[in-house]
């Protein structure tokens, strides 16, 4: 930064805060907001950076009370003799003395994953053999077992120099990439069929997709269990010597659960296009080929990079589909939760969560700040309605070729779910049931979704809507880093929101983990960015006059975005509420980390239950939770007809 | 009323604003009298919207102060102030029906149902709307929209009315109407207004006094007729309304009368009221309907300040005719308002042109 750059920055700064601190009411909102930020995005994940930097040893004090005057004597005769003797125990690590005035303190800081009760024994045995040759000056002796906590690269060591650590790192990559590449691939396919495609083909792959934005992430991995896993049907019926666990498995479910993502962008960027370039260039002799080579994807490169990055962060991020179909391989996202769930090792845990984070969060910048509002920039213009013509054989015959496999992949999924929940078990005995519907504890997590659902879609359109209100038509200072900070819990993963909750929440005053409350509060924090947006788009459509206008008539800043503003992004705070509802109730990365046995969430309780092999009753609560998602989809949208106003 | 009737109703003085290292309106004082409408005029970017704004609060001053009947409002907030503005786009409030919008200000007010129901009632009187309460803004026609934005402007009985141009939005035969609408309310209810328009003529036709302003600085504050007739320089003149220059040389002077060179002929005219004297370099400025235009055979019974030339093409600008004509090297307009009496003028005739005694001068520039 130039010198004149940097002193500019500086005075807008100044001025900016000045500005700030002369509206009292502003002032007061905006740090309340910026405060909540801080507390429930910025800090755990901060922490986690922290931990991740830490190690953690156990340590064992012991602390010897003096009998005699002479501290030098003592020293000679009791601390010495100690230290020796320690010394020579096994996982000692460090030694450490602290003298006082009567008594000698020995730190005896042992080898990280120590077990500190088998050092403390060895310990006490040490000590108590020179017990005979000190007992004179000692009054009596007592032992604390502790932790030492030390700033350390000593993880990131670790994780490098061992491979079933790094290994996860390179796997969660290639996996990115590979899914990223068929996603684009597929939905483009899907995209450019859907649009120019014969009249039999459109509709229905318009519908299938984005029918998988219906069902909760990991449902394809399940419905892939039943048809290709140990016990599935393919693999039962033809005797396959493989099954779909590991790899194949997981692309194939990331492959259809990313779709509609990749789908929904692609063919809006195609749609954008327009026909008019398309014939001007047949116009000039080019080929169905040549268009499509020459002028469609170049034209719509960077609708298909915004897709590709996206999916490229979900894929890295999903936890639900490895979790049930990773059938053992190592990925970031699970075996963090692996860390933590069966060893505790919140330090490792940390640095995967740091890996989790940096490729998304690089991708997310590039999205944010690179490619925002580049998307039509070389194209220009509205969506326009594309007329149908007839598209090269050449093109057609192999998009089919991708598409329709793909298409009736989707089919039987959602086929294998409902068969599953109403067999009692696939393959073994395949009797028609509705038992798999009778698990109360199944439908006590449905309850508990629906309220957690609920109570963060009451929150974080509130507070993304009141945030976008202040970042768009107040004058703050730091704006960016603001707006940034609140995109953030949506651009971290949700394994790392999950542990940064763990790690930060953990202690008085803040001891919030074991609550529901601090459920609902994850999942506000995750999906604020969305309920955000969603004001900030609907703001830059809102004159900003019509505020003026009210505050001219003498209204006072409040009564303007009481009355006047509210009713005008109302429907952004609908929206913001239906996605954090729907997103809410097949939540599972981040919570997985926070529920506790009282109050299980229908998709993790799936997920738990697919694990444990019942996957009729995984199949019957999958079932119902689309079931419930789809009525209260269907009441908002009645409510909205009724009230008149827009939801979606 | 705060003062006596004959004070001001607004005053700003050196009002400066800055955006940036932009100075968007540079140290401009101005006082508005009582029940007239002012008009700032410029070019597009000029200051006119900011000028404006400072005066409703919505932009902070640098530098200046502004006095609204008396009362120092420079740092009041703009829901303090009162003063009430009608907006470029009309800036309803759309979720509101009419009857709301109008009486959105007297509820801020906290006025009683009955007596907000009445104000309303005569507000959509007053702007020819009655009936047309329960309407919501997408309902009406861009016309009808800028009425309920007016009398909701009106409801609070502001101190002095803001128009940002007002009718730019409004298709061209309404513009007209409307703003013989706005003068005659204005004339009736004695309104303190100002208003803000870059159309010259919507200005000269609406006004008490213009504000015509270039750069953020005002260039000329004065009545539609001193504007038009002596413009203070080149940019005042060629902003209001077409105009010919002829630059040339004062020759000779005798009593009220001198002799000024341009290129070809010499001009008798009067000594314009600044001091000059021989040798100083002028520029005479003739609007093109003070130039009577005659064919070139027509004997005139006065030779003087005829100059010669030939039509180069004629066009009709609204009910008159522009006409093009090329003396020697320079190119003249002249507008005639009669075409038909005088006998239409075909391209390339030759004509005569006859300029007044008086003609307006102004002392060249040296930029
Ligand atoms: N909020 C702002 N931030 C920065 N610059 C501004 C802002 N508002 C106005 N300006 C600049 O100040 C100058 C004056 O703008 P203003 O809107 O007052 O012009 P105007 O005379 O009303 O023009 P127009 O006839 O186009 O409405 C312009 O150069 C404009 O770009
Ligand atoms: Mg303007």
């Amino acid at each position: 930064m130039s010198l004149s750059l940097q002193n500019s920055f500086l005075h807008e700064l100044a001025s900016d805060t000045r500005h700030f601190l002369r509206r009292p009411g502003l002032a007061a909102l905006t740090s309340v907001a910026v405060i909540l930020i801080l507390l429930f995005i910025v800090f755990p994940v901060g922490s986690v950076l922290l931990k991740s930097f830490t190690v953690t040893y156990p340590t064992v004090t012991v602390r010897c009370q003096s009998k005699v005057s002479n501290r030098a004597d003592f020293k000679e005769l009791v601390t010495g003799p100690i230290l020796g003797a320690i010394r020579s125990i096994e996982g000692v690590e460090e030694t450490r003395e602290l003298t006082d005035e009567e008594s000698s303190v020995v730190v005896v800081r042992f080898r990280r994953d120590w077990d500190d009760l088998r050092g403390l024994n060895d310990i006490k045995r040490a000590v108590q053999k020179l017990q005979g040759t000190f007992a004179l000056s000692v009054e009596n002796i007592k032992y604390e077992l502790g932790q030492e906590t030390i700033k350390s690269l000593a993880t990131y060591g670790r994780f490098f120099s061992k491979s079933y650590y790094y290994r996860a790192l390179k796997n969660s990559i290639v996996l990115a990439i590979v899914t990223t590449t068929i996603v684009v691939f597929v939905a483009f396919c899907f995209a450019y069929l859907g649009l120019h495609g014969p009249g039999f083909i459109k509709a229905p792959l318009r519908v299938l997709g984005l029918l998988p934005l219906i069902a909760p992430p990991f449902i394809f991995a399940l419905s892939l269990i039943l048809i290709g896993g140990r016990m599935g049907i393919l693999t039962r019926l033809l005797h396959l010597p493989f099954n779909l666990y590991g790899w194949p498995g997981v692309i194939t479910a990331q492959m259809i659960t990313f779709l509609p993502l990749g789908y929904l962008l692609i063919e809006n960027v195609l749609r954008s296009i327009g026909s008019h370039l398309d014939e001007a260039a047949s116009d000039m002799g080019a080929s169905g080929v040549d268009i499509l080579f020459k002028v469609t994807i170049p034209l719509s490169a960077p609708g298909i990079l915004k897709a590709a990055l996206l999916v490229f962060i979900m894929s890295i991020a999903d936890f639900g589909n490895p979790m049930l179909i990773g059938g053992g391989v190592s990925f970031l996202a699970t075996d963090a939760y692996f860390l933590w769930i069966s060893e505790n090792n919140l330090e490792m845990a940390a640095v995967f969560c740091v890996f989790l984070v940096l490729p998304s969060l690089i991708m997310f910048v590039i999205h944010q700040y690179i490619l925002k509002g580049r998307e039509y920039t070389t194209i220009g213009g509205k969506p326009q309605q594309v007329e149908e013509r007839r598209i090269s054989p050449k093109i057609f015959y192999p998009m089919m070729a991708v598409a329709i496999p793909v298409a009736l992949m989707i089919i039987t999924c959602f086929g294998m779910i409902l068969i599953g929940a109403f067999t009692k078990i696939l393959m073994i005995d395949n009797s028609f049931t509705l038992e798999h519907f009778q698990s109360t504890n199944g439908l006590r997590s449905l309850l508990t979704s629906l309220k957690f659902a609920f109570g963060a879609a009451l929150i974080a359109p509130i507070f993304g809507v009141t945030l976008s209100y202040i970042l768009v038509r107040k004058r703050i200072p730091l704006k960016r880093v603001v707006e940034f900070m609140a995109l953030l819990g949506f651009a971290v993963p949700g394994t790392v929101m999950g542990i940064g909750y763990i790690l930060f929440f953990n202690s008085p005053p803040l001891k919030l983990t074991g609550t529901f409350i601090i459920l609902i509060i994850n999942e506000a924090a995750r999906n604020l960015s969305v309920s955000l947006e969603a004001g900030v788009a609907k703001l830059h459509q809102i004159d900003i006059a019509i505020e003026e206008a009210a505050i001219d008539m003498g209204a006072s800043s409040f009564r303007t975005f009481t009355r006047v503003v509210l009713p005008l992004i109302s429907s952004a705070l609908a929206a913001g509420f239906v996605y954090t509802f729907m997103v809410g109730m097949i939540a599972v990365s981040a919570v997985i980390f926070l529920i506790t046995p009282g109050n299980n969430l229908a998709s993790l309780y799936i997920l738990a239950v697919a694990e444990e092999g019942f996957l009729g009753m995984a199949c019957a609560i999958s079932v119902m939770l689309i079931a419930v998602v789809m009525i209260c989809l269907g009441g908002l949208k009645l409510l909205a007809h009724y009230t008149k106003t827009t939801i979606f | 009323m705060a003062n006596g009737n004959d004070s001001p109703v607004l005053e700003l003085r050196n009002v400066t604003k800055r955006f940036g290292n932009l100075v968007a309106v540079n140290n401009i004082s101005f006082s508005l009298e009582r029940g007239k409408l002012v008009t700032f005029v410029g070019p597009s970017g000029c200051g006119k919207t900011t000028l404006l704004r400072t005066v409703s609060g919505f932009a902070e001053l640098d530098e200046g102060q502004i006095i609204l009947d008396g009362e120092d409002i420079t740092n009041m907030p703009p829901n303090g102030r009162d003063t009430a503005m009608v907006f470029q786009a009309y800036a309803l409030f759309p979720h509101m029906t009419v009857a709301h919008n109008i009486g959105f200000g007297l509820r801020v007010r906290k006025k009683s149902k009955p007596e907000i129901d009445a104000e309303v009632e005569r507000l959509l009187a007053l702007v020819q709307m009655d009936g047309l309460g329960d309407r919501k803004p997408h309902e009406l026609s861009g016309g009808q929209q800028q009425r309920v934005a007016l009398a909701r402007a009106l409801s609070l009985h502001p101190k002095i009315l803001l128009l940002d141009e007002p009718l730019s939005n409004l298709d061209a035969n309404l513009r007209v109407s409307m703003r013989e609408e706005v003068r005659k309310l204005q004339r009736r209810l004695g309104l303190s207004v100002i208003f803000v328009t870059h159309d010259q003529e919507e200005a000269m036709s609406i006004s008490d006094l213009l504000v015509v302003m270039d750069h953020g600085v005002v260039k000329q504050i004065g009545s539609p007729t001193e504007i038009y007739e002596h413009p203070i320089d080149e940019f005042v003149a060629n902003f209001i309304g077409h105009i010919n220059f002829f630059p040339g040389e004062v020759i000779d002077l005798s009593g009220d009368e001198m002799t000024f060179k341009i290129s070809q002929t010499n001009l008798k005219v009067e000594v314009p009221p600044f001091p000059v004297s021989v040798g100083d370099r002028l520029k005479a400025v003739v609007r093109p309907e003070s130039i009577d235009i005659v064919s070139a055979e027509k004997e005139l019974s006065d030779r003087e300040n005829v100059l010669e030339g030939r039509v180069e093409f004629g066009m009709y600008i609204g009910s008159i005719m522009r006409l093009t004509i090329a003396v020697g090297d320079q190119t003249v307009y002249v507008d005639e308002a009669d075409p038909q009496h005088k006998g239409i003028f075909e391209d390339g005739q030759k004509v005569k042109l006859v300029l007044k005694k008086r003609i307006h001068m102004l002392r060249e520039t040296s930029d």
